[in-house]
């Protein structure tokens, strides 16, 4: 199960499991940000590469724009993962 | 020691099947939160590098998992696939910068990084691949 919401701030909660079944539908939400947003994690239990590398993508594209996602409330293991992955260098982790 | 097996649908949709499939086992087993979630990880990994990268296979993958004292052994089968060792992926630059980074090849150096053990065979007769992992439970 994996719910993505966008509030009027713009910032994005993700909740539930993001693996690869569906990233697509996190895509289509990562896609409509065009400038820096915070990323809510606080409600994410899971995350696989798929969804590691639609946030690199749209960290990339939003760096490129002077911009850039600002991950909060990733859970102990959630963080280990970006740890290992070299993701604590390419985002802004509150 | 207690083993499960089963098959799934090669397609990357089949992947609720396969978490259903983990919860059953590590809920039985009382696996740690920390290691069911790098199960899950790993299996997810490598269970979509087949998927993805074994086009023309057989129809399903063969997914077992067992314990053993304190010790989870994963096994992945392919059939009728052309060999890939997941092995010889290369590692992707975690130190360096996003300027320098690319997307891709993180999932193989997650299995890597998180499990103790990561094998490889391939049998041309039956053009059979096989993964195996061994993780160590954290807790």
């Amino acid at each position: 199960m994996f719910e993505i919401k966008r509030d009027e701030n713009g910032t994005i909660s993700l909740h539930g499991r993001l693996d690869a079944s569906q990233v697509d539908a996190a895509r289509a939400v990562f896609n409509q940000a065009t400038e820096s947003c915070e990323v809510d994690f606080a409600e994410l239990s899971y995350i696989s590469s798929a969804g590691l590398g639609l946030l690199f993508g749209t960290q990339k594209r939003l760096v490129d724009s002077g911009g850039g996602l600002i991950l909060i409330n990733l859970s102990p293991h959630i963080r280990e993962i970006f740890q290992i992955a070299g993701f604590d260098n390419i985002f802004e982790i509150a | 020691m207690t083993a499960i097996s089963g098959d799934f649908r090669r397609e990357i949709e089949a992947l609720g099947e396969v978490f259903a499939f983990l919860e059953t086992f590590v809920d039985g087993q009382e696996v740690d939160e920390k290691t069911a979630f790098c199960i899950n990880l790993v299996v997810e990994e490598l269970f979509t590098n087949m998927v993805r990268h074994n086009e023309g296979g057989g129809d399903q993958i063969t997914v077992s998992i067992e314990r053993q004292d304190n010790r989870v052994h994963l096994e992945l089968v392919d059939t009728d696939v052309e060999p890939f060792d997941p092995e010889t992926v290369e590692a992707p630059p975690v130190d360096a910068g996003i300027d320098e980074r690319r997307p891709g090849g993180l999932g193989i150096f997650l299995v890597q990084s998180m499990v103790d053990d990561l094998n490889y065979d391939y049998e041309p007769e039956g053009r059979r691949m096989r993964i195996t992992v061994t993780k160590t439970l954290e807790n």
